[in-house]
């Protein structure tokens, strides 16, 4: 146990020493919604009830998907250097590489949603009504979803482009669909009808819930992520277990 | 050391190992050699618990190749550094997962730097150093933890003369100590250089072992 522990301690040092050697994703992901909150706090104060929340909450929701990209680079970039490969032949269990890499990650992701929701309180004006722990548990979730769902893409896709394009294409598609830039009510009724399927919609609707003090929503959105992000998980656990081999798709 | 019987192993109708039989003592260093495609890496990648056989036996001290994972270095063929950490941090890393603490992991460490003289590059990235650097800071890391198994896979393809040597010097060393050596190349004169036996693998099997006089010119 306490050799397990120090392995994955030794895998998060050196996981957090990369990310902080590659910081531009992260601060990218972290100006840009900050810049667009500012900018468009007006246009959805006059359109939307609720546009304080709205733009806070959506433009975190938007920026946080987009991060997945950090998430998925972070494994597949192992799979270039050939060194995925090299930690497998190590004492080190697959779970214990998974969780030595994640936990960097995941903090990466709770640092990103935790600096956008104290500056859309801080600056945008959010006011939650509720009590800060549930707003903890919402944030806590939502990175715990990302997190699975791009090591999942990551253990999935043949190469950087490929993730890209998918978390490009797949943030802003998920995000709209959710609710994110424009409400749920004002989207087309079809496109009203298939929002639920999207995560996006709950971690909008989680976060949301969360901000007015709503336990029973934030719970059951979370709920429901969580199970998204369990699935997810257990993809990218069997896969990544089993390596890449000698394939050179990257 | 390793003990291997038998074993079989297929890529869908690619017959990688068909029969591979291959023993390697303590305190042996033992050359692999054979043509590309004749199973040099597929048999190295099953000693590191990477790939499963199909069929056979392998025993490394009388442990499985997964089991043993812990008391096995590798150096695999292709370069496999983080292009953004230092060879230190690499060191420290790989130390770690090797489950060397702080002291052991610095001794150990003080050990390899000086062997393979990673000293004038020790805190330089990886990814800014050339081939050969690599190539030692990859030595480095399989030999890091005294593992009774060394399996060097192609170790100095690429590699420049001074780098072959320190690393043919450390290895004598090694097997010296007791440690088994598997060496696969395609440059004979470093098995001799080695005093190493040879094992010509061909077709997925190990069709001659000896040292190199007693081997038919044909065959090396």
């Amino acid at each position: 146990m306490i050799g397990s522990m120090r392995r994955i301690a030794a895998l998060a040092r050196h996981n957090t020493l990369l990310r902080v050697r590659d910081p531009g994703p992260f601060l990218s992901y972290l100006l840009m919604p900050m810049l667009l909150m500012a900018v468009l706090k007006p246009l959805y104060l006059r359109a939307v009830p609720g546009g304080t929340s709205q733009v806070a909450t959506g433009m975190l929701v938007m920026f946080s998907v987009l991060a997945l990209h950090i998430v998925g680079a972070a494994t597949l970039s192992e799979r270039g250097w050939h060194t995925w490969e090299r930690l497998r032949v190590t004492r080190a269990t697959v779970t214990e590489l998974l969780l030595g890499k994640s936990i960097p990650v995941y903090a990466v992701l709770l640092l990103q949603q935790v600096t956008l929701t104290g500056y859309g309180i801080a600056v945008i004006g959010v006011r939650p009504a509720g009590a800060w722990w549930l707003l903890a548990v919402a944030i806590g979730v939502w990175g715990a979803t990302l997190l699975a769902i791009g090591a999942a893409l990551a253990a999935v896709v043949r190469s950087h482009g490929e993730l890209h394009a998918i978390c490009d294409i797949g943030a802003l598609a998920v995000t709209t669909l959710g609710g994110a830039l424009v409400p749920v009510a004002l989207l087309p009724s079809w496109l009203q009808q298939v929002a639920p399927l999207s995560p996006g919609y709950w971690a909008l609707t989680m976060l949301q819930a969360a901000i007015r003090g709503d336990v029973h929503r934030t719970l059951t959105a979370a709920g429901l992520l969580l199970t998204v992000g369990a699935v997810a998980g257990v993809v990218a656990c069997r896969r990544l277990s089993r390596g890449w081999g000698r394939a050179t798709l990257l | 050391m390793l003990h291997a019987h038998g074993v079989t192993k297929r890529y869908g109708a690619i017959r990688a190992l068909d029969g591979f039989t291959l023993d390697v003592a303590a305190g042996e260093i033992t050359g692999l050699v054979g043509h590309n495609g004749a199973g040099k890496s597929t048999f190295a990648e099953i000693l590191t618990g990477l790939v499963e056989p199909d069929a056979g036996t392998v025993l490394i001290g009388g442990r499985t190749p997964g089991a043993a994972r812990g008391d096995v270095g590798v150096a695999p063929q292709q370069i496999a550094l983080y292009p953004a950490a230092t060879a230190r941090e690499h060191l420290r890393l790989f130390g770690g997962l090797a489950g060397l603490r702080r002291r052991d992991l610095a001794a150990a460490s003080d050990e390899v730097i000086d062997d393979l003289r990673l000293g004038d590059f020790l805190d330089r990235r990886t990814g800014l150093l050339s081939g050969g650097q690599q190539r030692r800071v990859q030595a480095a890391i399989a030999l890091l933890h005294r593992p009774g198994l060394l399996v060097m896979d192609e170790p100095t393809a690429g590699a420049d003369p001074e780098t072959r040597q320190s690393l043919l010097a450390v290895l004598r060393r090694r097997a010296a100590d007791g440690c088994a050596v598997l060496y696969t190349t395609h440059y004979l004169p470093e098995l001799a250089e080695l005093g190493a036996t040879i094992a010509v693998a061909r077709q997925g099997r190990v069709i001659a072992r000896g040292t190199g006089p007693e081997l038919p010119g044909s065959l090396t």
